[in-house]
């Protein structure tokens, strides 16, 4: 069963101060392609970290670059 | 009470500029200003060691206010890249400005937590002895130890020294408090083995994680909250920490000082440099918050308040 959504990865998003408005982002593309760069995206994992409680290793990032590839990861590690 | 009350820096003239690097590394002038904010990096001579850059400091120190060598009763050095293994770095400075022999010397060995660290030390060594002046010394000449073609570190880092006078009962600003803490766990992610290696995301999230909570603790033990600082000083990491260090502890932008883009990250020298601008600017009893963090990985926070004597 699903226990986190699309809104919660994206509430962690917008915690880190990234962009002006999350929802226009494009949850399959990935954020690095959207104006987010490498620093940004430390922070949006450190954000998603923090929200769930959970510890994303190094080797894992590649298959997390896109919001939907995330919340699927953070549903399995929750 | 033990008081700060002059700061001498040294900033070589050299510099390099990271916009010349921005084909190399793959990155944009946006991003180094805006995130790394390190326009240009101070670099010293290739021959000059660390006790050169803090005699330097000492020069610009001992123009701003005239020292009295045979006062000065201990000199600490806090570096992670002294001239040699043995001796330390403080013995040769010792050696040469001339301090007494009654002086007593030691170095101190931390990085970008080290000023903070350094002033706890030094404070409680002179009130322990009953000293009058001290010498706090900050130089780690990065520069030897950098891969220019490492992008997590080339970027960040430059050289420079600080020099602090501490004076007993003198006006000046004043320790109030102290946090301190270590994750030896990490000390990998931060580490000099050949050549200096960073874990940029480990760094970060340790950072992020730790510093706003040591600041917090910090002030609940001094009973004072964010609003009663009139300034922080937060160790120049990068203009990305330092924002996100501000932004999760809800700081006032206008009170956090920020100025690395024409040196770059220097260590424990950042937050030194920075109070030697502004040090003749801040007004008896207002109250300035310090955090430095980094190797080891370490950190420590300090509230100072600026006291008539």
């Amino acid at each position: 069963m699903s226990t986190v959504n699309v809104s919660q990865i994206l509430e962690a998003i917008e915690n880190a101060n990234l962009v002006a408005d999350v929802t226009a982002l494009d949850l399959d593309k990935p954020l690095r392609d959207q104006g987010i760069d490498s620093l940004d995206f430390s922070g949006v994992l450190f954000n998603v970290e923090e929200a769930f409680g959970i510890e994303i290793p190094d080797d894992d990032i590649d298959g997390i670059q896109t919001i939907n590839q995330i919340v699927t990861y953070v549903n399995a590690k929750v | 009470m033990v008081a700060i009350t002059h700061v001498g820096t040294y900033l070589p003239e050299k510099k390099v500029s990271n916009l010349e690097f921005l084909e190399k590394f793959e990155t944009d002038e946006s991003f180094i200003r805006n995130k790394i904010g390190v326009v240009s990096r101070a670099r010293k001579e290739k021959e000059e060691k660390a006790s050169d850059l803090c005699i330097k400091a000492y020069e610009n120190l001992n123009s701003k206010t005239q020292i009295q060598v045979a006062d000065i009763e201990c000199c600490v050095v806090v570096t992670q890249n002294p001239d040699f293994n043995i001796p330390h770095t403080s013995a040769i400075v010792h050696g040469a400005i001339g301090l007494p022999e009654t002086c007593a010397c030691f170095d101190i060995s931390l990085g970008c937590s080290g000023y903070v660290y350094g002033l706890s030390v030094i404070s409680a060594f002179m009130q322990a002895n009953g000293m009058s002046k001290g010498l706090l010394f900050t130089a780690d000449p990065y520069s030897d130890i950098i891969d220019e073609n490492d992008k997590n570190t080339a970027l960040i880092f430059g050289d420079g020294a600080t020099v602090t006078l501490l004076e007993q009962n003198q006006p000046g600003l004043v320790p109030l408090g102290f946090d301190f803490g270590s994750k030896g766990k990490g000390y990998k992610n931060l580490i000099n083995e050949e050549k200096l290696f960073m874990n940029g995301r480990a760094v970060f999230n340790f950072t992020a994680a730790t510093v706003p909570i040591s600041v917090n603790k910090l002030l609940d033990k001094l009973d004072l909250t964010k609003e009663d600082i009139d300034r922080w000083y937060l160790h120049q990491g990068s203009k990305y920490i330092v924002d996100t260090i501000s932004n999760r502890l809800g700081l006032d932008q206008e009170k956090v000082v920020f100025d690395m883009y024409e040196y770059g990250n220097t260590v424990s020298s950042s937050i030194p440099l920075l109070l030697s601008k502004d040090i003749e600017t801040i007004k008896t009893g207002q109250k300035i918050g310090l955090s430095g963090f980094g190797v080891g990985l370490s950190w420590a926070s300090m509230v100072l308040q600026k006291m008539n004597s």
